[in-house]
């Protein structure tokens, strides 16, 4: 897997077991949390089996990030664009979450196809709710409505106590992301990833992406910023996006990639130490092999193991080498 | 690459030839303790004079010997920030399984990367040539690995830049 996908795997199991055995209603109650602190809350009770209540937590805002009502900007109506009558939103939400819902089952499509969708996009309730204020500067763009808000810096939060920038200017969008990683090792390794991101962009496949800049200062955009804000170990990365980019249904996945920047980033930085691990491994295996050969005896070690040049195998034998291969 | 390091590697391994001639030797000032002299530095006329081979200001190697053990020191070329924490984090993980190695020193000397300490019984017990040429492949094996590192860092980070920005076309 290379990119993040939007549905929450586990909430996506859920639901669809609940859909195909809704006859047998059986109590549900289940808390877990993803990446960059987003928890999630699943009840359900035997006396209405259709009903489902969902709770989200996002991460806490910084200062300079704007809730109203402990949810982002224009994430109410995203909500309701994106479900209908299937989700209702409760308020207040319940204690320690920033939004509740009530799913109501029975009002899932009939046709199996739009069930399915519908069930997905439930499940990638996380976008529709922390996407939605970049969902709505995205669309001015779309729609090119010049609104008076031009070149002011927008905050929208992403991590717990960390935000990304937005600044809306005509005919396109920047999008800074100050990179923070607590580890050493994690931001050094992020900065040279950070920089490939400003080489492929120059490759030939890929001219119509958009506009990727990384610098170890903050970039000019963000002057207005809080100081506190524009502290940042692995230096700033900018996009800008233009109209191209949010075309039709490119609009979803930009919305999600964009705020899944930095998830995407330690998520690779992760793996590659993992990778660098295995590597490690191995090559300490060949070093200790060099060693034991300068042993005198070593050869007869090795011909004490083999004494004859076949092996008879027997049906255990075979078994579990070709387990261990596996 | 290869060729302008084998002189340097060839005047490491043509030293410690001459430096490895050790012998057993208990220690002078403890009864019935016998410990590498090059560690304890108690008694200077048991020591010999160091040796330090420098390829450049960043790469050099540090031999020092005593009459029975011999410490060779090893400082490995780092030229930016990336392959400073990948040698640091690959020697770390060498010096972590210093057991299994036997010759090799849990801690590198003060200024350098890694270092071996090599006693009268490690010559005892494994051939002398065989253990110069282990040291020298360990140094190629480790310049090796670390560019190989950077490398697989680097295809990684433009692959996840590529299908990151693919995504917008």
């Amino acid at each position: 897997m290379i990119l993040l996908q939007s549905p929450s795997r586990y909430l996506l199991q859920i639901l669809s077991t609940r859909v195909q055995n809704l006859e047998k209603g059986v109590e549900l109650d289940c808390q877990w949390i993803e990446f960059d602190d987003v928890r999630y809350h699943i009840q359900a009770s035997v006396k209405n089996p259709n009903l489902l209540v969902l709770s989200v937590s996002l991460p806490t805002p910084p200062p300079e990030t704007v809730f109203f009502g402990g949810l982002p900007p224009e994430a109410i109506e995203a909500i309701k664009a994106a479900y209908g009558t299937v989700v209702h939103i409760l308020d207040p939400p319940k204690d320690g979450f920033n939004l509740t819902v009530k799913l109501n089952l029975s009002k899932l499509p009939p046709e199996e196809e739009h069930r399915k969708a519908l069930l997905g996009k439930i499940a990638s309730i996380r976008e529709v709710v922390q996407g939605a204020p970049l969902r709505a500067v995205l669309k001015q763009l779309v729609s090119r409505t010049v609104k008076s808000d031009l070149n002011k810096l927008i905050s929208l939060v992403h991590r717990p106590n960390e935000s990304f920038f937005v600044v809306p200017q005509a005919e396109k969008v920047t999008v800074v992301f100050p990179m923070r990683f607590k580890d050493s090792i994690d931001s050094i390794l992020a900065t040279s990833f950070l920089q490939e991101f400003v080489d492929a962009r120059r490759t030939a496949g890929l001219g119509n992406a958009p506009q990727c800049m990384w610098s170890p200062s903050p970039p000019q955009e963000l002057k207005e910023a809080p100081a506190e804000a524009l502290l940042a170990n692995a230096g700033f990365v900018s996009f800008v996006i233009s109209p191209r980019h949010v075309e039709g249904r490119k609009l979803d996945r930009t919305v999600w990639s964009l705020s899944t920047f930095h998830a995407y980033v330690s998520y690779h930085v992760k793996c590659s130490e993992g990778f660098m691990h295995t590597r490690m491994r191995r090559r300490v295996e060949s070093l200790i092999e060099a060693l034991d050969r300068a042993k005198p005896d070593w050869k007869k070690v090795k011909k004490a193991v083999q004494t004859r040049s076949f092996k008879r195998l027997s049906v255990n034998d075979g078994r579990a080498s070709s387990n261990s291969r596996n | 690459m290869a060729n302008t390091s084998r002189l340097y590697l060839t005047c490491i391994r043509n030293t410690l030839e001459a430096a490895m001639c050790l012998q057993n030797f208990p220690c002078q000032e403890v009864e019935r303790h016998n410990k590498p002299e090059v560690e304890l530095k108690t008694s200077p006329e048991l020591l010999l004079n160091p040796v330090l081979i420098c390829r450049n200001e960043a790469e050099k190697c540090l031999i020092d010997s005593s009459i029975n053990s011999l410490r060779i020191s090893l400082k490995v070329k780092q030229a930016d920030e990336l392959e400073n924490i990948l040698t640091k984090k690959f020697l770390r993980f060498l010096s972590m399984r210093a057991e299994a190695f036997q010759v090799l020193r849990r801690k590198p000397v003060q200024g350098y990367d890694i270092s071996f300490l090599v006693t009268n019984y490690h010559c005892e017990e494994m051939q002398k040539h065989k253990l110069i040429d282990f040291i020298v492949q360990f140094m190629e094996d480790i310049d090796k690995e670390i560019s190989e590192l950077k490398l697989s860092v680097n295809t990684r980070g433009r692959l996840v830049a590529t299908e990151f920005l693919k995504q917008f076309i």
